[in-house]
């Protein structure tokens, strides 16, 4: 995968394209919104990744002329302002998704890696298949190698989130976003005590587990 | 010399000051008006009185010649009072009057004239030797005969009028002015004097006395009307400041405390360098304290942003009752995993103007500290009781359990940041919860209640349906 880091600290910059790296992703950096826009102009990526407060040219307004000039590359805004209000301007400027600094490597990691799949086609499929487990997004049923499953309805929208991303760390805090439509952390572990109960259901006395937690970052369903 | 100095500078002096010039303006153009409509009065009616004379003479002449007439100037001359007289032949050679002299021009040509003379007494008995001296007003005419007559009055008189109307403005005008500074000047002194106690506990606060009050008088003035606002104000900058203080304070201590854990484990790692599991582990939960920090941190941040009420722009109509499903949704797993039930009890559609994540939030809050601090006992009921409570023109969201509750005395100061009781401290925490349910509820012009549930706590976010009225 080939991304594009527009960041302005280079010791933060230095440390995500060296982890990008090793994560197996080509990465280019630009120090300032001017050299970004025109990298990002000339050159075909998988994913920008673009902090707000930039030299020479703010993160949004690099966004937004990007998206004048119809490119749709999917953009991950970077920035120290968190509150609901600046995310909604952030989104609003044309960026696909906002992490708040300062934050962990693995959550970056999973948000680049679920975007730059946003265009496949599990976007609009109506029914998403991992190893033996289906879910029909039509008539809402679940089933894994023949046996139905019965899920609440934020059960679905969970394991719904966590299929369209099969193969992909998703993260908890992913998870609350787009299933419970929350941008805070709770204090406890309330996304773990969901996921162990979705595994119960879906796992319990199957030889091949499917649900994978993955350490220091989230969860990942993949056969 | 200094005060009289200040004194003159003030408002009131100057508007003092200010209004006196107007007065004497008025006063001078007022009594110069009369002074001159009397004056025009007075020279007509000298001017009758010369004419009533000319007439009264022309018709001794017609009726006894020459001779008539100047027997009846003498009689005119005679008389007391400011009359002159005086008659020539047709030479110009003066036969009767009672003045020394007269310009030939007066005497050649007819019509009114003034012009100064001198007489040859004075008007009136003891008048000094130089009050002979006047200037006349006068008509001449020439008699059919060619004699020439000259009848006018002394118009010294006249001017003594005047005069005395000047002397009257003089003294009118400098009464005004005297009045005017002293009365300014002693309300300039009485406005200074409030002003001063004001300036006073300004001085004293600036120099660091945050108790320091305005005086406020008995009077019920305009000046004890801003001394209570500013009273008012001053308080509030108190309380603002005591909870800076207090903030200050506390991230000073709960920030610190973490960062030196922090730190002591960093340090430990690099010590056992040799050994790379446990320096893997030192590093592993430095990480977790880093990021229990950076929660720390953001949500002080975010008690700060509600606080200031920067995100009062996200309100929108939100269904309170979709608010609590969504939480309890959330929390029955980790509800029940604690052992513990979860109940709502709400109806549907209770819509509020609210910020949906920052009401959310404070209930997930709310929630957490129920699950938290409740534990089941044998003594109590294991359940947390999610309630929205419609009353009056508020919304109440509640959150009652049957855990240790809270004791009367520690209710307000749970709400404040940082504290935790000490039978918290136990567990992980950053004693920020409530004050972020503060923060929302101060945020919506709500408030948060705490009372016993009889065993428990019971915690109310109170919420208006209209937080702007």
């Amino acid at each position: 995968m080939k991304i594009l880091l527009i960041e302005d600290d280079r010791e933060a910059a230095n440390y995500i394209i060296k982890a990008l790296e090793e994560a197996g992703h080509v990465t280019h950096h630009a120090s300032d919104g001017e050299t970004g826009l025109a990298m990002a102009s000339s050159m075909d990526y998988d994913v920008l990744v673009v902090d707000r407060m930039l030299p020479r040219r703010d993160g949004l307004s690099v966004i937004e002329a990007l998206r004048t000039d119809n490119v749709a590359t999917p953009v991950l805004i970077l920035s120290a302002l968190g509150e609901v209000d600046d995310r909604v301007t952030g989104l609003r400027a044309g960026g696909d998704d906002y992490l708040t600094k300062p934050y962990a490597f693995s959550e970056l990691l999973a948000r680049i890696e679920v975007l730059a799949r946003r265009s496949s086609p599990a976007e609009a499929a109506t029914s998403y298949q991992v190893g033996d487990l289906t879910l029909d997004r039509l008539s809402r049923k679940v089933d894994r190698a023949g046996e139905p499953i019965q899920l609440q309805p934020r059960e679905f929208r969970l394991l719904e989130f966590l299929m369209k991303h099969a193969g992909q760390v998703v993260t908890r805090t992913m998870l609350l976003e787009n299933v419970w439509d929350y941008h805070f952390d709770p204090q406890t572990n309330v996304i773990d005590v969901h996921m162990s109960r979705l595994r119960a259901k879906i796992d319990r006395g199957k030889t091949t587990p499917l649900l994978h937690t993955v350490r220091g970052a989230g969860y990942m369903i993949r056969e | 010399m200094n005060s009289l100095f200040r004194l003159l500078r003030t408002t009131t002096f100057r508007l003092t000051v200010v209004f006196v010039v107007i007065f004497v303006i008025f006063a001078v153009a007022v009594l110069g008006y009369a002074a001159y409509q009397a004056s025009i009065q007075v020279q007509q009616q000298q001017i009758a009185a010369i004419e009533r004379e000319l007439n009264t003479l022309a018709a001794q002449y017609r009726l006894r010649g020459t001779a008539g007439l100047i027997q009846a100037i003498q009689r005119f001359a005679q008389g007391p009072g400011p009359g002159i007289y005086y008659v020539t032949d047709p030479n110009g050679f003066p036969i009767a009057g009672n003045v020394l002299d007269v310009p030939a021009d007066v005497l050649q040509h007819p019509g009114q004239h003034t012009f100064a003379y001198e007489r040859d007494r004075p008007f009136a008995e003891g008048e000094s030797a130089d009050m002979t001296r006047g200037v006349a007003f006068v008509r001449s005419f020439v008699l059919p005969s060619g004699v020439r007559l000259v009848v006018g009055r002394d118009i010294v008189e006249r001017r003594s009028f005047g005069g005395i109307i000047v002397q009257a403005f003089f003294w009118g005008v400098a009464m005004i002015v005297v009045f005017g500074v002293v009365a300014g000047a002693m309300s300039a002194r009485r406005v200074l004097s409030r002003i001063d106690s004001i300036t006073g506990t300004s001085e004293a606060i600036m120099s660091g006395n945050l108790s320091e009050r305005v005086p406020v008088t008995q009077r019920n003035d305009e000046f004890d009307r801003l001394a209570t606002s500013l009273n008012a104000m001053l308080d509030r900058i108190e309380h603002l400041m005591a909870g800076l203080k207090a903030v200050t304070d506390n991230i000073a201590h709960d920030l610190k405390t973490p960062l030196t854990r922090l730190r002591n484990r960093l340090e430990g790692a690099m010590r056992d360098g040799d050994n790379p599991s446990s320096s893997a582990e030192a590093l592993e939960s430095a990480i977790e304290e880093s990021e229990r920090l950076i929660a720390t941190f953001n949500a002080l941040l975010l008690i700060a942003r509600v606080e200031a009420g920067s995100t009062a722009g996200l309100f929108e109509p939100v269904d309170v009752a979709d608010i609590v499903t969504d939480v309890a949704e959330l929390y029955q797993p980790v509800a029940e995993d604690a052992g513990l039930a979860l109940k709502v009890e709400a109806a549907s559609h209770v819509m509020v103007r609210a910020s949906r994540e920052l009401v959310s939030q404070a209930l997930v809050n709310l929630v957490e500290n129920a699950i938290k601090y409740a534990p089941p006992s044998q003594s109590s009921e294991p359940v947390v009781e999610i309630r929205v409570i419609e009353q009056g023109a508020d919304v109440v969201l509640e959150v009652a359990d049957h855990g240790p509750g809270i004791a009367a005395a520690d209710r307000q100061r749970v709400l404040e940041r940082f504290v935790r009781l000490d039978e918290a401290r136990a567990e992980a925490g950053s004693g920020l919860g409530l004050s972020l349910v503060a923060a929302v509820a101060h945020l919506h012009n709500g408030r948060v209640e705490i009372e016993d549930n009889n065993p428990g706590a019971r915690l109310r976010l109170v919420l208006p349906v209209h937080p702007t009225s």
